[in-house]
Parts: C-alpha cells; structure tokens; sequence
C-alpha cells in the first residue's frame, strides 16, 4: 500500500435533512499530517461536515476516504483512526477522569492502556483528582477530559469542533501541545477564532451555505482508486 | 473481531442487501401497472364491487333465519377484519421494510397510510362486530380471541402513528424508527394470536362468532364479492392517501429550501 | 463494555433504588386495590407481580438511555471500533440484571406479604426469560429520540402492545409454577420464543435504529 499522501479525500459528499442539503458536493482533499482551519458562517454545514467525518452522521450522497478506509464502509479499523472532540464532552458524568480514560482505552484497545491513560491525565492535569466524579468538574476541566479521551488511542485524524471553547489559556496551550504540534496527526478544526488560526493552520476549508468555497487541495481526479480502495 | 467480513453501516451482509434489493426490484415491476392504473381502473372497479356487494348485502342474500337483518352486517365485518385489517398491516409493514432498505422517504408515506386505513377499518371491524352482537348476544364485546387480537393491532398501529406524526413528514430518523416499529408489530401478530388464543381456552366460550359451519351458497358468493369489494376499497383509499402524504412531504422540503434561500 | 454499563448502574443506584420503590409501592397499591389482605391471592398473584415487572422495566429503561443521549456518550459509542450490536447486547445484559435483581426483591416482599412460597427455581426462571423479553424490546425501543417532545408517555404506549404476548404467556407460566390451574398450553414455549424474537430482532434492528 503506498504512503497515503492524503489522509482525508472526500467526493460530493452530501448531506440533506428534510429536503434542505445542508452540506452540498464536499469535494476536497487533506494532506497528510496537515493542519486544517474549517472556517464558515453559521450554519454553513461545518459541523455537519465533521459529522460525516467521524462516521456520526451517514452521507445522503458522495464518499470519502479517510487514512485509506472508505467511510460508506465504515470498518472499525477506520474509527480506529479518528478522535473526536466536539460541542459535548462526551464523557460520562457519574464516572471518574480515571474510569472514563480506562474505559475509552479498552474500547479502542490501546496498548500499554495504564501508563497512556497516567500520562495524560498529568499532562492535562487531573491525575491528582482522577478518582472524582466527572459531574463535579468546571467545564474548562470537563473540556481538558474531553481532549484526552479524543487523542488517547493516538488517531492519525483530529476533528475538533469549535475546540477552544470552555479552554483558559492553559487549556489552549494542551490543545496546541496535544494536537496542534503533533506532527503525526491531520488536524480538521472548525473554529471561530480566526486570527489564532495564523498560528497552527497550514491551510483553510472554507464553506458557506453547505458548499466548499475554498479548499486545501482538490482530490486527486484519479482518486477513483483511493476511495474504491477497500480491505 | 470480524474486520474481515464486509460489513455495511446497517450490518447486514452484503449478500442479504443485494437479494433484498432484489425482491424489492420484482416487486415493484410487478405492481407497478397497478400502481399507475390508480387513477382509473381501480376507481371504477371498486365503485362496481361496493355495488355489487351492496345490493348483494341489502337486497339479494337471504335472510338469516336466526338473527334476523342485522346478520347482514357480516358482508362488512368480516372482510374487513381480513383484508381490511391484516392486509393493511402487511402492506405497512412491507412498505417499512422498503423504506429501510430504500431509504425513500416516499415508502414511509405508504406505509402511514396504509396502518392509517387499516386503523380504519379495524375500527369498522370493531365497531361492527359490536352492533352485531348486542341484540344477538346482549353485550357489545366479547373477550373472543379474534377481536381481542384485533383490538391488540389497533392499539400497535395506532401507537405507530402517534410515534410517527410526532416528527415532521420528511425527519427521516423519526421515519426510521416508526418503520422498525411497524415492521416489529406486524411480525409480533402470531405471537399475539397464540397467546391471546390459548388464553381465551382457559375460559368455557360462549357461542360465538363461530355459527359459520354452515353457510349457504348464496351467502357464500356474496361474502367473496364483499370481501373482493373491501380489498378494492382498502387499495384505493390506500393511493388517495399516500398520494396526498407524499404531497405534503414534497411541499415541506420546498418549504425548507425557501427557508434556506432567505437570508441572502 | 459491560464492565461500563455495570459501572454507571451503580454510579446510578439511586435511579435504581427508586425503581424498586415505584414497584414496592405498585404492589401495595393492587394491594388495596383488589383486596389482597382478604381473598385468596395465589390466583391474582402473577398477574400483580408481572404488570409491576413490565411498568418498572419501561420506566427504568427510559431513563437509562435518556441519560447517555444526553451527554453525548452515545455519540462517544458510535465513533468508538465497536459494533452497535455489541453497545446493544451491553445495555441489555446490564439492564437485566438490574431488574431480575429488582424482581427478586420484589418476590421477596411478595412471600411476606402474601405469605405465599414464591422463590422457586422454576418461577425465578420463568421471570428470568420473561425479563429477558421485554429488556430486549424495550432498549430497541428506548432509541425513540431523545427530543422527541412527548417521549416519556410514547414509551409505554408503544411497548406495551408489542408486549401483550410476553404479559400474558408470562402471568400463565408462573401460574403454572405456582400449581394454579392454568391449563395445558405450552406457555413456557411461548415465553421463550418471544424472548427470543425479541433479542434477536432487537440485535438485528437497533444498528438501523440508531443511524443518524
């Protein structure tokens, strides 16, 4: 199998509710190890966009690869590959920063799980509290949870919805040391901070209305073997 | 862990999709002229049959000895507890399975419409076998097997209907969820026939519904010419609804993308 | 994943515990109602004990899946590399043994009570594939959107049709574990196939159910 040169290739991929398209023909590729800005009004589809991405939300029409995966397809082995932070913590409330991590690390199967889940609870700073319930955390902490639960299981892609919502400074600064600065990972962050983008994007993917107005690259046209490339 | 095997988002193996694709193919190849014969043949064939069936009703079958006129409340009863109730169900549940498999929202307007005639008509069948049996029997229900188990259906589909117009006409979620519902309810009918049959065993009966050993040849043609008629009637009414949901979802979508172009 | 579910049960006891108060109450409720202090009881018995069954069930499952729709964890589950039959199975298992857990307490209070023999290897059974059955039905079913505005009464309404089968075959079979005059249909039989079509097809149908 040849280096993906691309860790995201998506082809038309449509969403539509009810008759309104709410994301229409995303067609656009994402370099390897690249820092992508999602950048849009409102309601532009940003978030619907990141769902389809994350498996959450299945495509009315078009597809897309991911790390080589077919995202139609859907196999574990993709999911594998994805982290996810976005508007809700996705936490669970009645266990502890310890319970949640160990839980998450036997569902993705991590290896090592007891020293990776050590690790970033003292890097995000709630090792001293780990064995609290979630429920009694601020948010900025609840938010810092989050994020090590989203790149526990070392995903090859990031989707982070809005990620600096709920953060302080030094919640901001783990982001960037965590996510930003890993040099491994394809990061697609929709984000309304715009000036901050200056400091960690390579590139913008910029929708208004559902539809792609400005992408980092297209997808390959002989593409069609990428995203038919299956197990 | 099966990384293996080909799996679809909706787990279900490749294999399956294709043949239930397959039949969902023949079968609309099959029905199709039907379908588009609903504006003309199938009016006018149910407009003849209900004429038929009413004047073989009212005038032409014989007068039950026993019971007197009100026996002829059978040529509705029964056919509508048969192809009215059960039949309607089964189209239901068919067209949830479709719309599963589809993922057209137009099969989930078929399929509300036809659990929406088929609550009809098994409160006609109810309602029916009620005024039938006061001044045969003095009571307006009897705890028999086949009403309670109709009873049971209307309750199931007027449930379903409940659920699914809680959503809006084209909330494909809220559509999927109802078509599983309904697809469930249909497949949970033997085991609410067996239970609620052997349960009524355990009670001595009362001479029922069951005076059908012998039923005269006249009464007999009238019976098939009603139960002809009240399929037909089911039919349409099923079109004129579904026809008119489907309608109403297109109308919602372009409502929606009228929403969608306001703010300029 | 059991190990997640069984954990949050217990974080959750107090929803729990309140579920064996509601049956409690029920059964002194029927109690007063159709005076069981006077006639004989052993007759209305497995019908008092299954209608609380099937009400503390709904009521408890409901809530379950409210709470993760609600934090999003649900989200968390179905990004996570696990088949949706597998969080399925999951809830199923945990809920059933919370309430084959509440139904023997609730036998318990019901020998008391009643002063009947109720804690029998055969009647345990019989309420074991029972519970079996309508957990299996009523997780499909609690997948009914979480914004769906009327859902707390929605919920029974659509689950208890679906389950007169398993009521009735239910309150027959544990008749017959109490040598009540039952009659020789084969309930047992039914109860078991009910519970079977109902885990099975809930398996099969609740990947469809939660597609977004």
């Amino acid at each position: 199998m040849t280096a993906q040169s691309f860790a995201v290739v998506s082809h038309g991929l449509t969403k539509r509710y009810a008759g309104v398209e709410v994301v229409s023909e995303a067609s656009f590729a994402l370099p390897t190890a690249s820092k992508i800005a999602l950048l849009g009004p409102n309601g532009a589809g940003k978030s619907t966009l990141l769902g389809m991405l994350s498996s959450l939300i299945t495509p009315t029409d078009g597809d897309a690869s991911i790390a080589g995966y077919p995202l139609r397809i859907n196999p574990p082995a993709l999911r594998r590959q994805i982290g996810v932070l976005g508007h809700l913590p996705m936490v669970y409330e009645e266990l502890s920063p310890l319970e949640n991590l160990e839980f998450f690390a036997r569902l993705y199967e991590v290896p090592n799980p007891d020293a990776r889940v050590e690790q970033l609870l003292r890097t995000v700073g709630l090792w001293r509290r780990r064995r609290e319930p979630t429920q009694v955390f601020s948010r900025g902490f609840h938010q810092r949870l989050a994020l090590a639960r989203a790149v526990l299981h070392h995903p090859t892609l990031m989707l982070l919805d809005e990620p600096e919502t709920g953060l302080d400074p030094a919640g901001v600064e783990l982001l960037d040391e965590l996510v930003m600065r890993d040099p491994n990972v394809t990061v697609l962050a929709a984000t309304h901070l715009v000036e901050r983008t200056a400091q960690w994007a390579h590139g913008l993917l910029r929708l208004e209305r559902g539809r792609v107005i400005e992408a980092p690259a297209m997808p390959p046209t002989v593409a069609a073997s990428t995203v038919g490339a299956t197990l | 862990m099966s990384a293996v095997a080909t799996q679809t988002p909706e787990n279900c193996p490749a294999a399956l999709t294709s043949v239930l694709r397959g039949i969902l193919a023949l079968f609309l190849w099959a029905t199709l002229p039907l379908y588009n014969a609903r504006w003309t043949l199938l009016p006018a064939l149910t407009g003849v049959a209900m004429m038929a069936m009413l004047v073989g009703a009212v005038i032409a079958a014989p007068r039950e000895v026993i019971e007197g006129d009100v026996q002829r409340l059978m040529y509705i009863h029964v056919p509508s507890a048969s192809a009215g109730t059960y039949f309607a169900f089964l189209i239901a549940a068919a067209s949830s399975a479709a719309f599963l498999i589809s993922r057209d929202i137009r099969w989930d307007a078929v399929a509300r419409s036809a659990a929406t005639v088929g609550v009809l008509f098994t409160v006609i069948t109810l309602a029916t076998g009620a005024i039938w049996g006061k001044p045969i029997w003095g009571v307006y229900w009897t705890w028999d097997a086949r009403l309670t188990s109709t009873l049971v259906l209307l309750l199931i589909y007027t449930a379903y209907l409940l659920a699914r117009s809680v959503a809006g006409p084209n909330d494909e979620q809220a559509a999927r969820y109802s078509a599983i519902f309904a697809l469930i309810g249909f497949l949970d009918i033997p085991l609410i026939h067996f239970s609620v049959d052997w349960w009524r065993t355990l009670h001595p009966q009362r001479i029922i519904f069951d005076p059908r050993p012998a039923v005269p040849g006249e009464m007999l043609l009238v019976l098939l010419i009603a139960f002809i008629a009240i399929t037909l009637l089911m039919l349409w009414l099923v079109a004129l609804r579904s026809d008119t949901e489907q309608l109403v979802q297109r109308t919602d979508r372009m409502r929606a993308r009228l929403d969608q172009r306001e703010p300029a | 994943m059991f190990r997640k579910d069984f954990q949050l049960a217990w974080r959750d006891r107090t929803g729990w515990l309140s579920a064996f108060a509601f049956a409690a109450i029920s059964i002194l409720v029927y109690s007063f109602a159709f005076d069981l202090a006077a006639t004989d009881v052993r007759p209305l018995l497995p019908g008092v004990l299954w209608t609380t069954f099937l009400f503390v069930g709904i009521f408890a499952n409901g809530q379950s899946f409210q709470r993760e729709a609600d934090a999003g964890t649900f989200d968390a589950m179905m990004i996570a590399p696990v088949s949706p039959s597998t969080i399925f199975f999951g809830k199923v298992i945990t809920n059933l043994v919370a309430l084959v857990l509440i139904e023997l307490a609730l036998l318990v209070l019901a020998t008391m009570l009643f002063d009947t023999v109720l804690l029998t290897a055969e009647l345990i059974l019989v309420v074991a594939i029972g519970t079996t059955g309508y957990v299996s039905l009523t997780t499909l079913l609690s997948t009914l959107g979480s914004r769906a505005r009327a859902r707390a009464v929605l919920l029974p309404v659509l689950a208890l049709p679906l389950l007169v089968p398993l009521l009735i075959a239910g309150v027959r079979a544990t008749g017959v574990a109490l040598d009540e005059p039952v009659g020789s249909a084969p309930w047992m039989l039914l109860l078991s196939m009910f519970a079977l079509w109902a885990t099975v097809g809930g398996a099969l149908l609740f990947p469809l159910a939660v597609e977004r």
